[in-house]
């Protein structure tokens, strides 16, 4: 289990960085970008991934940062999910993002994979996409012709693949902090602690006058990419939590499903129940959360 | 001759002694856990090349060529081994039974994927993968055999066509008037039990480096190897070379549970050395060759079983029809762990009369290798079902039915049905001491406040004989010849006093090193770590087999014991001449030899062993100055089985009683496991700590097995697993602290007491948390019956069943 030859660079800057894959893309070379690698060494061991190039970006330090600005925790793409998951910033201003960063693998994981790697690689069952589409979060993207901003609904395009270009690196991830009396839940249902869930949910919502308002209600595991559940999102919408309410939201849900994935683990069909089981789940702890109770 | 060996821990000669039984801290431990033992892929040798296999991606197909000439011209390749290879050179693999072996490159046809079709040496692992990917093979694909019961349909392709079947092995063992018992009986409890395809998965997997010496026509492998004598007589027969000209050199090892096979490896490594003028080759198994194609599944199997029992919970008759999936080919011993359940085959029970109705067949899977517990696991899992389920009909206590049937203690030594000898026992002690520790009542209390509130909470009591030290007379029935293992070692003392034992055996995690130790210490009067035990391999070490079939600690007991008593006797004879007496008037107590009741007429071992070593005109006549003697232990009373597969195979047999308590998640089917009680009785506990820690392990394995770990395959036999991704093993997070307890009934068999107990509750724990799984589905009138028990099957047979669906 050895990879096929490639070559090798290390960029110092992430502008170095860019021009490189310039340079790759109009030579008719194929590189790929080496973030943390908790994915994309293996695929590169199995021979499954054969790039020409590996870009490894170890020595953009200036991409390792968290900070809020105006409402907006900006995180370099660099930053390890052990430094999100050791940052006080994050744990108090954005609970859920924190919450499933504790989900990813185990330390070593998280010590070595990074918030940008795990955005770019877009692993459907993988938890940041789920919580990048639930909290609303923005990527910036640098190319040779400058940066842009590119929100999450329109970032994950399907099965690892994502709005980033070949010649482009995404470089920071925008994160709204979570609006006070926002109530929010991040459950996952796996074989074992570590795993990548069977099925997964990040929600948001709000109680206001004792009903629910603005629900983010999002599933992984499911299918291509992590998927809004729009129609359980209506369901709820104004209307008194209940636990019967949120059952219904859940058989919403998961009739919404186009095809969930089958694997060794579980059959489509089981995995169509537990949307259904994540959803109510995630709902009622997420009132609990935004001080409700449930009738 | 063989020596008297001490049966009692008060027979050692030592006043105190102050290791053995003592939780003694492992010597071995620092360098396992370091990494800084010499385990295999840290061996550089000179010249050494580096190997690559490339396997078939097909379940079954004819090869109709193999073009490796592009391979030969890449750069920094040094040999091509293909089949042409191997037909001119090697013999076929030695099976069990006979004649289901392939050479270690397919050479007409691929029976599984993964099988070995071509290897390239070259100077990097990775530039050997380069040159796979440039060998052309053109395959034939054929119709595939999934599983055991389409290999015996009608017209199935055939594995090996002049078998004229895929059935490797039928067998009907009839104990006792089995018929009658069921048909006198009040109820029969039948059922269907599915164990799918899991096995052992040692941290390290398996590797060699392996040189052909051009010169001498002879091979050396340096490897981990767990049985290394044995295994070398494999290589020699393949080779077609004497067998003193395979050296077969085991280093430490990260584990091996039976997962270091690595036969085909070994040769393919072997004959690329050959072919590259004896350069050594290596070969390291990656973890995906080791999950499709290695040494990790065992237990294929479909079982139809029943019970016969009377109104008051009294068992009688046992009946068990077996369809196992060896797999491709027998190279990996699977069938014989088909045949170990006769050690065990009724249990901790008096049933009197029993049958067996084995079928084993060939499929595309992967060829079965030897497991932790070696086919008992899956054997209890049917029997410790069916007990359930008779309990539940008859309105019993789980622990009440098992009670009743229990073997007595004046009953010992037992013979059951199906042949084997039990030495000692009290199971109802042991089955008291776990109800207490886990305060029964109070849980089934708790297990009824949770099923109010509409919880699927259960509980299992379950129990069972662990099997201790194997003889390979046990194997027999499916054509494994021979009666009695041995186990040697060879003690020395030098001219200082410093004691060396050689072991035919390596490192692999067990502690046996230790133990070692501690006998000899205690035995001589010495600290411990003034006893130095080295690895000896085939070509000087005495007759050994090494561990397997949790014979190791009671076979190095024997063997150590048998050899220091040899010593003694030596000593005592010359330190006799030396006090001028007679060696009748003196003995040897704490490493002193002295004349008995004369106080201060002593002399040390090691001034003894200088003396012979450093001064011969002080020797008495005829004594060799050889401070060294060799045993080599093997269990006694052993003998050939009679027509229907009966023998004392198993010396000893351990039991354990396990109660667990476990939640069904009824909208998800996920177990969490709640409480874990263990009480073992091993007889005398040489390390308890090591004990300890084998117990923790084989429950974690156990766990993995009932809940976990499966090679799933596809309809057409194409593996669906290859990465741990997909393979679980239970992690840290999945198994619970488990509360657990000794008893000690020492056996009266072997040395010191001691039984085997090196694969303990893997006999026991996936049966108990099926039957505390099923407990606690009860309510809902269904029941799991394959393993393991994923939250996808629970939650179907939560669907299937017949109640109110939660909203």
């Amino acid at each position: 289990m050895k990879p096929a030859p490639f070559d090798y660079v290390v960029p110092e800057t992430a502008e170095e960085a860019v021009s490189c894959l310039q340079k790759y893309e109009d030579d008719g070379i194929e590189a790929t970008v080496l973030a943390g690698g908790q994915s994309f060494v293996p695929l590169l061991n199995m021979r499954m991934a054969r790039p020409d190039v590996v870009v490894d970006l170890r020595k953009l330090k200036t991409l390792k940062y968290i900070r809020e600005e105006d409402g907006v925790i900006a995180i370099g793409a660099m930053t390890t999910k052990r430094e999100v998951e050791e940052s006080e910033l994050i744990q108090q201003r954005q609970p859920l993002f924190h919450a499933s960063t504790l989900e990813i693998g185990h330390l070593q994981i998280r010590s070595r994979g990074t918030v940008g790697g795990s955005m770019a690689q877009a692993d459907p069952a993988a938890e940041y996409p789920a919580v990048a589409l639930a909290l609303g979060m923005e990527m910036k993207i640098l190319g040779t012709d400058g940066e842009r901003i590119v929100p999450a609904d329109e970032f994950f395009i399907t099965y690892l693949t994502t709005e980033i270009d070949s010649t482009e690196l995404l470089t920071e991830v925008r994160v709204p902090v979570l609006a006070e009396g926002t109530g929010w839940s991040f459950q996952e249902l796996a074989r074992r602690h570590g795993d990548f869930a069977i099925v997964g949910g990040a929600v948001t919502l709000r109680l206001d006058g004792g009903v629910c308002t603005d629900p983010h209600i999002v599933l992984f595991g499911v299918g291509a990419t992590p998927v809004r559940m729009t129609a359980a999102e209506s369901a709820i919408s104004g209307q008194a939590p209940s636990a019967e309410l949120f059952a219904q939201a859940g058989e919403q849900g998961a009739a919404e499903l186009e095809s969930p994935m089958a694997d060794v683990h579980a059959s489509a069909e089981y995995r169509r129940h537990l949307a259904k089981v994540i959803i109510k789940r995630c709902l009622l702890e997420a009132t609990e959360r935004a001080g409700g109770s449930v009738s | 001759m063989t020596a008297k060996i001490p049966q009692k821990l008060e027979d050692l000669p030592s006043s105190e002694p102050r290791w053995v039984g003592k939780d003694v801290k492992r010597i071995e431990d620092p360098k396992l856990v370091t990494g800084l033992a010499d385990f295999i892929e840290n061996l550089q040798m000179p010249g050494m090349l580096h190997c690559a296999i490339l396997r078939s991606p097909h379940p079954h197909a004819l090869i109709k060529s193999v073009d490796a000439s592009e391979a030969l011209k890449h750069p920094g390749v040094s040999a091509v081994l293909t089949g042409e290879d191997v037909l001119k050179w090697t013999n076929p693999a030695m099976t069990v039974p006979d004649g289901w072996g392939v050479y270690c490159l397919a050479t007409d046809k691929a029976r599984f994927v993964g099988e070995p079709v071509a290897a390239v040496a070259a100077i990097s692992r990775s530039v050997a993968e380069d040159a796979l990917e440039l060998i052309e093979v053109e395959y034939e694909p054929l119709p595939a055999v999934a599983d055991a019961k389409k290999a015996l349909e009608e017209g199935a392709p055939l594995i090996f066509e002049d078998k004229g079947s895929n059935v490797i092995h039928k067998r009907l063992f009839t104990w006792g008037e089995v018929d009658q018992a069921f048909a006198d009986a009040d109820h029969v409890i039948s059922d269907s039990f599915r164990w799918n395809r899991l096995g052992a998965n040692p941290t390290e997997t398996f590797g060699v480096v392996s040189q052909w010496d051009l010169l001498e026509n002879s091979v050396t492998c340096r490897g981990a190897f767990q049985s290394s004598s044995h295994f070398a007589l494999g290589r020699a027969a393949t080779f077609g070379l004497p067998s003193n000209r395979v050296r077969i050199i085991s280093h430490p090892h990260g584990g091996s549970f039976g997962g270091k096979g690595g036969a085909r490896g070994t040769d393919i490594a072997a004959l690329l050395s050959r072919k590259a003028d004896g350069r050594p080759v290596k070969w390291i198994e990656d973890r995906m060759e080791y999950l499709i194609a290695g040494g990790g599944q065992s237990w294929d199997r479909f079982y139809e079983a029943s019970l016969a029992v009377n109104a008051d919970g009294t068992m009688t008759g046992f009946k068990v029809k077996l369809l196992d999936d060896i797999g491709a080919t027998g190279e990996g011993f699977g069938a014989i762990s088909a045949a170990k359940p006769l050690a065990v085959f009724t249990g901790n029970y008096t049933i009197g009369a029993a049958q067996y109705d084995m079928t084993l067949v060939a499929t595309n899977r992967l060829p079965q290798s030897p497991y932790r517990g070696m086919g008992p696991p899956p054997h209890y899992f049917v029997l410790e079902s069916l007990v359930d389920s008779a309990a539940r009909q008859l309105g019993m206590d789980v622990s009440e039915i098992r009670r009743k049937n229990y073997i007595q203690p004046d009953q010992f030594p037992y013979i059951i049905p199906s042949g084997n000898e039990y030495d000692s026992g009290n199971y109802e002690a042991c089955l008291d001491k776990v109800l207490d520790m886990a305060d029964y009542q109070a849980l089934r209390e708790e297990q009824a406040k949770a099923q109010e509130a509409g919880r699927l909470v259960g509980i299992s009591v379950v129990n069972a004989i662990e099997p201790g030290v194997f003889d390979w007379n046990a194997y027999s029935a499916v054509g494994m010849p021979g009666v009695g293992v041995p186990e040697g070692v060879t003690i020395s003392v030098d001219v200082m006093g410093s004691i060396t034992v050689r072991v035919g055996f390596s490192l692999e995690g067990q502690g046996q090193y230790t133990l070692a130790a501690q006998l000899l210490a205690d035995y001589f009067g010495v600290e411990m770590d003034q006893i130095r035990v080295v690895h000896a391999d085939t070509a000087s070490a005495p007759p050994h087999f090494g561990p397997g079939g949790s014979r190791l600690g009671v076979a190095l007991t024997g063997a150590i014991l048998g050899a220091a008593k040899k010593l003694e006797d030596k000593f005592l004879a010359v330190a006799a001449g030396l006090m001028q007496t007679e060696a009748a008037n003196m003995e040897m107590v704490d490493g002193w030899l002295r004349i008995k009741g004369v106080p201060d007429a002593e002399m040390p071992m090691a001034a003894v062993a200088g003396t012979m070593l450093a001064r011969s005109d002080l020797l008495p006549p005829g004594m060799e100055p050889c401070p060294e003697a060799t045993s080599v232990w093997t269990a006694p009373g052993r003998a050939e089985p009679d027509e229907e597969g009966r023998c004392k195979s198993y010396l000893t047999a351990a039991n354990a009683c396990h109660v667990i308590m476990v939640e069904v998640d009824r909208d998800t089917g996920m177990v969490e496991i709640l409480k874990y009680f263990v009480v073992d009785d091993c007889g005398t506990r040489l390390n308890p700590g090591n004990v300890e820690g084998m117990l923790h392990g084989a429950i974690a394995q156990g766990i993995g097995a009932a809940l976990l770990e499966e090679y799933v395959y596809d309809e057409n036999a194409q593996p669906l697993v290859s990465t741990f991704m997909d393979y679980l093993m239970p992690t840290i997070n999945d198994v619970p602290d488990t509360q657990s307890a000794a008893m000690v009934t020492p056996s009266p068999f072997s040395p010191l007491g001691a039984k085997g107990c090196g694969e303990n509750a893997i006999h026991l724990t996936p049966a108990g948390i099926i039957c505390a799984i099923n407990d606690a589905l009860a309510p809902l009138g269904v029941a799991a019956k394959e393993i393991p028990a994923s939250p996808n099957r629970l939650w179907e047979l939560i669907q299937s069943a017949d109640y109110p669906q939660d909203k």
